[in-house]
């Protein structure tokens, strides 16, 4: 059964994106129940493991939203000048990278998971996040700044 | 456009079995929901088969390198780490024992002087989907590839190296894949 099939798939999509455990079930769950109630409708999509991975990004987004209305007013206090685009060392640590992306706040977390863990184009990171082209590309330019100076400081840090 | 650093964190999805308990729980939801009532599959989490999970023991270099790599890499989870010396992750049933070798407990010296080091051929083996991404991807991110992959019978294969030089190797069913049910 392709619900079978499909669970080690979209868990292991969530779980290093999450960073946690019960997170990643809690999503895990919530895309499969999604996914159930999707094919009693008429025009059901054909059910796929690329299909409910789809479905879970969709319900990272959605946790990612209700995290940013809860952490709004400390993020916004919290985001000095990181408008300068940097451009990055042809080196990097991906797995420090990696790690330094969980420190990040919600929306830079987001947008950069989506476009860069992910590979999805912009405009299609824009449709996930609920934003304009141009806010998006803003959002990555700064998100790119955070997670430079994120991964500087871990590195001095050692 | 030049070419963007960051596409080295390109994450490719590796499948990985959540807990037994878990998704034995979500999986009868699923069946009640959809009516269908008797799943034998489902029915897979005999409390027994909790226990006694399969282990392995890596010895590394650097401990924080080697949860970095496995759980961002390979889809392992953290469990339990006790710095300097030690960390237990688990991917699905597989437990996975990090040692710091020269570190007092599992990595200190024997009676004998020797101390257990990274490295050697013996590895685990993990199974993945799309074996051609995953290695181009993990080699994209600086991760040592040792062998290439290559297509048999029953799987195709890869060899990679952790940071501290313990080959893994990552597979791919092919037609003639067989497991004992």
């Amino acid at each position: 059964m392709i619900y079978h099939r499909a669970l080690p798939h979209v868990y292991g999509y969530l779980l290093p994106r999450c960073g946690s455990v019960s997170l990643a079930e809690d999503l895990t769950a919530e895309t499969f129940m999604a996914a159930v109630a999707a094919t009693r409708k008429p025009d059901a999509p054909e059910l796929t493991v690329g299909w409910l991975v789809g479905v879970a990004r969709h319900k990272l987004a959605d946790h990612w939203r209700r995290s940013a209305r809860e952490e709004r007013t400390a993020a916004v206090a919290a985001q000095p000048e990181d408008a300068v685009d940097d451009p990055w060392d042809t080196w990097l640590d991906t797995d420090a990278a990696h790690a330094a992306l969980r420190r990040l706040n919600v929306h830079h977390r987001a947008a950069l998971t989506l476009r860069y863990l992910d590979g999805l184009p912009v405009a299609e990171v824009a449709l996930h996040l609920g934003r304009s082209l141009t806010a998006t590309e803003t959002l990555l330019t700064r998100a790119r700044a955070a997670l430079r100076r994120v991964v500087r400081e871990e590195s001095h840090d050692r | 456009m030049t070419a963007d650093p960051l596409d080295a964190l390109r994450l490719p999805v590796v499948p990985v079995d959540p807990r037994p308990r878990f998704a034995a729980g979500l999986l009868r939801q699923i069946a009640a929901a959809t009516g269908d009532s008797a799943d034998p599959a489902a029915g897979g989490a005999d409390p027994a088969a909790l226990r006694d999970n399969p282990t392995v023991r890596y010895f590394v270099r650097d401990l924080a390198t080697a949860i970095a790599f496995y759980c961002g890499r390979l889809g392992f989870e953290e469990e339990l780490v006790a710095a300097p010396g030690f960390a237990m992750l688990y991917r699905g049933g597989l437990r996975l024992l990090l040692s710091v070798s020269g570190v007092p407990g599992a990595g200190a010296p024997l009676p004998d002087g020797s101390v257990p080091r990274a490295g050697g051929w013996n590895r685990i083996t993990l199974q993945v989907t799309d074996i051609v991404g995953t290695v181009e991807a993990l080699r994209a991110a600086g991760v040592r590839v040792r062998a290439d992959v290559s297509a048999g019978v029953a799987v195709s294969q890869a060899l990679i190296e952790d940071p501290s030089g313990n080959l893994v190797e990552l597979i791919e069913p092919a037609a003639g894949y067989r497991e004992r049910t």
